[in-house]
């Protein structure tokens, strides 16, 4: 069965956009979303003020940067609650048996709660590309660094959702399920940054160590694991960016979608004994 | 159509089947009747394709359940003791997702949920939210979704508990529907009435096993068709009731008054015509005539009482 044929896909969405949380959240999020960008336009038109004044494409800039990261923790936070009840619900509501008896296969089952509970994201991401254009405006930033900002923020999410998911198959209530996919959040968002800040300062201490170009990949190695490491690759000073690795960082991503893919839908095809 | 052969399925806590066999002809509808944690809806699940076993075979049809669960899967129906259902679908969404999700072909989805409809009793409300619907509408609908892709074999856990009696009474009466459309049906059911009524044949199950039946030595098989049952006459005042019953064919007279008789007839239900005639016969006016379906419930607490007796302490 095709993709575009599965049945759980259209039945997910359907039932993902009559919640009143559908529309609700969009509108808080851009609410929130346009406070982000006046406050950084307030903040670097500002300093207009004082000497050296700051050009156009540094308001550009500020606004792309405060944007593209406020946007993914936003998002971060929320993916949880949208993919790590996808199957505990089906479980609390009673209707995993009847799921699981129809001639679904965990791979279709996974798919249509691992699409809609992106795609919402997705939905979420693309309804704030208007305030990421304003950035164009003022200048300073390419097309390309949108797009590249949008594929890295979708990859990282999709990751983060299909650890929801694992989770949701690995338990059977959603408030489980949820609290483990933040404390999976929390341990790449976190304990990847108190690693790396770690392995820097000690790097740092070591002279002949420090006067190399750059921070080395061993130190930057547990950072590739942290969902804001390859919007980190963004930033650069003088066209040259302190986090160089966002393929690598993307392909561990990709590796994590895939292994939680696979390992949830070994668990949906033995979940018989949870209903 | 069924065939369950040394079953054995434990969990981490309990045993849920320890060597059932049963088997199951093609239009036969089963009933299994057993106390609480009997391992009643263990089959049924097992059956389903939900747990495996961990020996013993189950088959249906020509499928091996372990085996190719799919192919179960496409002639099986099975609706939950506890049925979920997606509130927030429309009962025409709800249907032809199923019909989707057990692969009826696009072209002819739509006459499988419309037919399903029908069935349901809810064409008119294919529009409406599921979550509108009362509890006996909600069963109905779940039976049609059980129906949908057309199984040759019914798998249904309890599916009257809830149920107010009219519900009871329209589901009762859909099953027999099933059953004269020559649908295989495996049932298990608290409610031993509506077993009784629509069942061919009963399994007692207790402690994972077939329990066999400890009739007394008059009560014949586990048929349910060829059972005694009791009638209740009551007349006016008449001292000679009593005696005319008594001579009549195949009846044991159980309790007597003055103006009532609660007699046990043998299987053959000419066997009460003929009593009620001779009463009439000998001018005995009737009040009221009813014959009492409770022989099931008498046989279930004879054989459990039996088999909790015989249990090792």
């Amino acid at each position: 069965m095709s993709v575009l044929r599965n049945p759980m896909i259209e039945k997910e969405l359907r039932q993902r956009l009559r919640e009143r949380r559908a529309w609700v959240l969009p509108s808080l999020y851009l609410v929130l979303l346009s406070s982000v960008v006046l406050f950084t336009y307030s903040e670097a038109s500002g300093r207009k003020a004082m000497p050296g004044a700051v050009q156009g494409a540094d308001i550009g800039i500020g606004i792309f940067m405060a944007l593209i990261f406020s946007q993914a923790v936003i998002l971060l936070l929320m993916a949880p609650v949208f993919s790590a009840g996808g199957i505990t619900i089906e479980k609390e509501q009673r209707t995993f048996a009847s799921l699981l008896t129809t001639l679904l296969t965990p791979r279709e089952i996974w798919l249509g709660k691992f699409v809609s509970s992106l795609l919402y994201l997705v939905l979420l991401l693309f309804c704030a590309l208007p305030l990421l254009a304003l950035s164009f405006a003022f200048g300073g930033v390419e097309p390309k660094e949108v797009l590249l900002a949008t594929v890295y923020c979708i990859l990282v999410l999709a990751a983060v959702c299909a650890l929801g998911l694992f989770c949701s198959a690995l338990f059977r209530r959603s408030v489980h399920s949820t609290a483990a996919t933040y404390a999976l959040v929390l341990v790449l968002s976190i304990v990847t940054t108190i690693l790396f800040a770690y392995l820097q300062e000690r790097w740092r201490r070591e002279p002949y160590e420090s006067g190399m170009d750059g921070v080395p990949v061993y130190v930057q190695a547990p950072l590739l694991l942290n969902p804001l490491y390859p919007l980190l690759s963004l930033t650069s000073a003088g066209g040259r960016s302190d986090f160089p690795y966002p393929l690598s960082s993307c392909l561990l991503f990709g590796a994590m979608l895939l292994l939680a893919a696979a390992f949830t839908m070994r668990i949906l095809k033995r979940s018989g004994e949870q209903v | 159509m069924i065939e369950v052969r040394d079953l054995h399925k434990s969990y981490r806590r309990a045993r849920g089947l320890a060597g059932f066999s049963m088997a199951v002809e093609k239009g036969e509808v089963v009933g299994l009747v057993g106390p609480n944690g009997a391992g009643k809806t263990t089959l049924i699940k097992t059956v389903a394709t939900l747990l495996r076993a961990d020996s013993g075979t189950v088959r249906v049809g020509d499928w091996d359940v372990a085996e190719n669960p799919t192919m179960v899967r496409r002639m099986t129906g099975y609706l939950p003791d506890v049925a979920g259902i997606y509130q927030d679908l429309r009962i025409g969404e709800f249907l032809d997702f199923f019909a989707a999700a057990f692969h009826v072909k696009p072209s002819s989805r739509r006459a499988a949920v419309e037919r399903a409809l029908d069935t349901a009793g809810l064409t008119d409300r294919a529009d409406e939210y599921v979550e509108h619907l009362s509890l006996g509408w909600k069963q109905r609908l779940q039976l049609a979704k059980t129906l949908i892709h057309e199984p040759q074999v019914l798998l249904l856990d309890e599916p009257a508990s809830g149920l107010d009696p009219l519900a009871r009474i329209a589901f009762r009466d859909q099953l027999k529907q099933l059953r004269a459309a020559g649908i295989t049906i495996l049932v298990s059911s608290h409610i031993l009435a509506d077993l009784a009524d629509v069942c061919t044949r009963i399994v007692f199950i207790s402690d994972g096993k077939e329990v066999v039946e400890h009739a007394e030595a008059d009560s014949g098989d586990a048929t349910v068709g060829e059972r005694k049952f009791r009638c209740l006459i009551e007349f006016r005042e008449n001292a000679a009731a009593g005696e005319i019953a008594k001579k009549s064919a195949g009846v044991r007279i159980v309790e007597t008054a003055a103006n009532r008789i609660m007699a046990e007839i043998d299987g053959d239900e000419r066997n009460a015509s003929l009593l009620l005639r001779a009463l009439l016969d000998s001018g005995v006016v009737i009040t009221h005539f009813e014959t009492k379906n409770n022989d099931l419930e008498a046989r279930y607490v004879r054989t459990f009482r039996r088999a909790s007796e015989n249990a090792p302490s």
